[in-house]
């Protein structure tokens, strides 16, 4: 049983949940990824892992269609995951680069960012993270930030509300300039993504990003999540998710996320209208 | 002697109207009254003639079962079937006898062969039916040892499912480490309900839950535990992990959004019910016009969910008629709803439209030559022609290969397309660690996975009780 022994809001739009899977939690490294069901009927949705620790694994999930706002709406603390398998992928190379740098501007890449500057610390380095947000509103509660195992931590927000106005990108590229960084990680937007990719190409820094696509299994039996990297053929969740930046074919990375946005709609729209229905009250 | 009856009695179907538009099973199977006139039709070839028992890769007394049937006792029937394959409902749905024991039947030279497959599947239906295999199970049960060994199973598959079975009824504690959410492997996420029912697996597992066997879904051993944590927490581990990696074909426009491996198209669509969207979660995207490239099991049931799902289907395949790898029945059927076959079209391009989903596929026109390659097949060459075909939808069929978790997470030894090494008993390199099925093989059958998972359980029965040493060298078996 993956039992909800966690659920706390982030922002408006994103929500943190602990689940327990200790058959995960015992193996898991950062850069690896977890699938789940919510339930029976469920579509199976790749996850990035925040941390996890005592036999349980905790997400950060946005609510964006169907399976994360049903998950929002209706399990909570005490209801348990139809399905919690992993981990999948290949862990990132934890060991002491330097100075190492964590960038993020959405819910997968701030699990992340925690996750992996957490070890990377640990491993000896000196870490930087950056995360960008909308506006004050959407930046997390200080406890889920990766503040505690950064040496160095930037907000920024798009208005500028809080930290630095602006993106990640803008950062990094001040970082750039000072000639601090060794190794960039980042995780979030695809696009964005590929901006940072252009960035840091002609630098020559490596560039290790979250290459997010659409999955099914997770374990490299469908090829649902299949790009282009250095002319080859590679599975992001069995090759990947984490891949180098510059050898990514991101154009039809960035499309492939629009495969099913007709059914994706439609599912969403039944369901809010569903939840509409039962509650009176709008949810979102 | 008894006349010979040259013609088969064909067991009745659902009409195409109905099955075009619905995923139950197509082939209605016999009923008591016609197996029986069926099997009046074997000349109960002795057995140490019999060329079906031979043809057979699991050697089924086939012509003893099929006297039981005469006779009318099907838990006799059940009985003798089982002593060489435990899952007759599914092979008798999904085995390609026409190339194994009908091939040979002694009544095809002069007329149909038997209609052995469809015999095996109508004991093991009635048996369920009636619950006899229930009976024979608690006969079994009352016969188990308990010993005080415990046996790893890599993967749900025929393969595995059919070791975790023997092994239970030898009395090991036996545990199934399953990668995905459910039991079955190609089973259940590959092969669709209109040829092999949903249900039938649920019973054939509910017999392992009789067993004791236990299932640990979720796990995907490389990842969730390790092949060496399993070595060392169990006294033996089998690994059935199959060939589920599809081969995608690395020419412009493959990653465009409508184009999906067969396996992606059949998991969505099997395993996650994509067909009964919205009602289950898991979306699939059929446009109008479909083109499937292959010419195996894996095509047919492709273009026919693809069919079903209320698309136009044609399949493309750079060979003739006569090389498909499909059984015969699921071509014949193919026809039958409606599905239109384009041969000696070799696809080099795959055209995309505005919204990154394709609008076409251009093909190379191939022609054969008499030359033969070393699996028998002609060899064929392009011919500088092209033509294109409109589709707004792909489904790529042309192979599998094994996950390479398993053995890039161990220090196994593998051959060069992947399957790991075993031996002539199914040993690997690993001490006290077999495998079978696709893993072994690549893309094979289900009886030669079930064979395997058979002949592995006694392997590690041997293994486990005469306490002989792990040979230095495993010296690859051929197949
Ligand atoms: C490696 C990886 C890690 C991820 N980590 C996180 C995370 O930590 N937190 C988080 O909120 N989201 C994460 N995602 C994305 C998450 O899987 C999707 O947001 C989720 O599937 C949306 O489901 P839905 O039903 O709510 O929305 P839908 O309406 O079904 O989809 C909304 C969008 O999510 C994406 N998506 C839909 N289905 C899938 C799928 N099966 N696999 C991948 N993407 C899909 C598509 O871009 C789609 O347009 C991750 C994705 C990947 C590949
Ligand atoms: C669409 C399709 C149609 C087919 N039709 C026919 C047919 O009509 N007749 C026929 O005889 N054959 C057919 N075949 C071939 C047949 O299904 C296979 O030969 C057979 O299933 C192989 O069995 P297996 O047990 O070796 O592996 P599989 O059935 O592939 O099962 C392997 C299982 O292992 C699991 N697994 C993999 N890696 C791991 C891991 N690291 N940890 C845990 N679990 C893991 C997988 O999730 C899967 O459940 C078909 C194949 C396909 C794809
Ligand atoms: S070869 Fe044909 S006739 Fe002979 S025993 Fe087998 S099924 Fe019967
Ligand atoms: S999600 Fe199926 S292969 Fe990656």
């Amino acid at each position: 049983m993956y039992t909800i022994t966690d659920k706390k809001v982030l922002s408006p739009i994103d929500y943190f949940v602990e689940v327990e899977a200790s058959h995960v939690a015992r193996a898991w490294k950062p850069g690896q990824f977890v699938v789940l069901m919510a339930h029976e009927k469920g579509e199976r949705i790749p996850m990035s892992v925040y941390r996890a620790d005592d036999g349980k694994i905790g997400m950060f999930i946005r609510k964006l269609g169907k399976t994360s706002l049903q998950i929002f709406n209706e399990f909570n603390v005490g209801d348990s995951l139809w399905s919690v398998a992993g981990p999948l992928g290949t862990p990132i190379e934890v060991k002491k680069y330097g100075t190492v740098v964590f960038a993020s501007d959405a819910v997968c890449g701030h699990a992340e960012n925690y996750a992996t500057l957490r070890q990377m610390k640990e491993a000896g380095n000196h870490t930087i993270s950056i995360q960008s947000f909308k506006d004050e509103e959407d930046v997390y509660p200080e406890q889920f930030l990766a503040k505690s195992v950064a040496d160095e931590h930037y907000i920024t927000t798009s208005d500028g509300s809080v930290g630095i106005k602006g993106n990640y990108l803008d950062v990094i590229r001040d970082l750039i300039e000072q000639d601090k960084v060794d190794i960039i990680f980042a995780g979030g937007v695809l696009g964005t993504l590929a901006k940072l990719a252009e960035l840091t190409r002609p630098y020559g820094i490596p560039t290790m990003t979250t290459v997010r696509q659409i999955m099914v299994d997770g374990t490299g039996m469908c090829g649902s999540c299949r790009i282009l990297y250095d002319g080859q053929i590679k599975f992001a969740c069995r090759d990947g998710p984490m891949f180098d930046a510059h050898k990514v074919d991101w154009e039809d990375v960035l499309k492939r996320e629009t495969r099913f946005l007709e059914q994706e709609k439609l599912a969403k729209e039944m369901y809010l209208k569903k939840i509409n229905e039962s509650h009176g009250k709008e949810v979102v | 002697m008894a006349k010979i009856i040259k013609e088969r009695v064909e067991t009745p179907e659902r009409p195409v109207e109905e099955r075009t538009k619905s995923f139950i099973e197509v082939n209605l199977g016999y009923t008591f009254e016609i197996a029986q006139k069926e099997a009046e039709r074997c000349l109960q070839c002795p057995a140490n003639y019999a060329p079906c028992i031979k043809g057979c890769p699991v050697h089924i007394d086939i012509p003893a079962f099929i006297s039981k049937i005469k006779e009318g006792d099907i838990k006799e029937a059940l009985r003798i079937i089982w002593k060489d394959n435990t899952l007759p409902a599914i092979t008798g749905r999904v085995c390609p006898q026409e190339d194994q024991c009908e091939k040979v039947c002694v009544v095809g030279k002069v007329g149909t062969a038997v209609n052995i497959g469809k015999l095996e599947r109508f004991v093991a239906d009635y048996a369920r039916e009636k619950g006899i295999d229930k009976e024979l199970l608690e006969e079994e049960l009352k016969k188990i040892e308990s010993k005080n060994k415990k046996v790893a199973i890599v993967g749900s598959g025929p393969a595995g499912l059919t070791a975790a079975g023997e092994l239970a009824k030898m009395g090991y504690k036996v545990t199934v480490f399953e990668a995905l959410h459910e039991v079955g492997g190609v089973l259940i996420y590959g092969i669709p309900e209109f040829r092999l029912p949903k249900d039938i697996l649920k019973s054939e597992l509910d017999k392992l839950d009789k067993l004791g066997v236990e299932i640990k879904k979720d796990h995907i051993v490389g990842k969730t535990v390790t092949l060496e944590e399993l070595s060392g927490e169990y006294d033996a581990v089998f690994i059935g992990t199959g060939a589920g990696t599809p081969r995608f074909l690395n020419i412009p426009g493959i990653l465009l959004g409508s184009i999906y491996s067969a396996n992606e198209f059949l998991t969505r669509v099997n395993l996650m019910k994509a067909y009964k969207f919205p009602e289950y979660d898991t979306p699939v995207n059929v446009g109008k016009k479909t083109i499937v490239i292959g010419a195996g099991n894996t095509a047919m049931d492709a273009a026919r969910s693809a069919l079903r799902l209320g698309s136009e289907v044609t399949v493309a395949y750079r060979r003739g008629f006569e090389d498909m790898t499909a059984r015969i029945e699921e071509i014949h059927h193919a026809k039958e709803e409606g599905v239109r076959f384009e041969f000696f079209l070799n696809p080099v391009e795959f055209i995309g439209n505005e919204n990154h989903k394709v609008k076409a596929v251009k093909f190379e026109k191939m022609k054969a030559l008499d030359e033969r390659d070393s699996r028998g097949k002609r060899k064929i060459v392009g011919t500088g022609e092209y033509v294109t075909l409109e589709a707004d939808t792909v489904i790529i069929a042309i192979g599998l290969e094994p996950n390479k978790i398993i053995s890039e997470s161990s220090g196994f030894k593998v051959n060069p397309d992947g399957t790991l090494v075993v031996d002539e008993h199914l040993r690997t390199t690993m001490k006290g660690v077999l495998a079978g099925g696709d893993a072994i093989r690549g893309e094979a059958t289900v009886i030669l996975a079930m064979g395997d998972g058979k002949k592995a359980a006694a392997a590690i029965d041997e293994f486990l009780s005469s306490g002989e040493p792990w040979p230095d060298e495993i010296k690859q078996v051929s197949f």
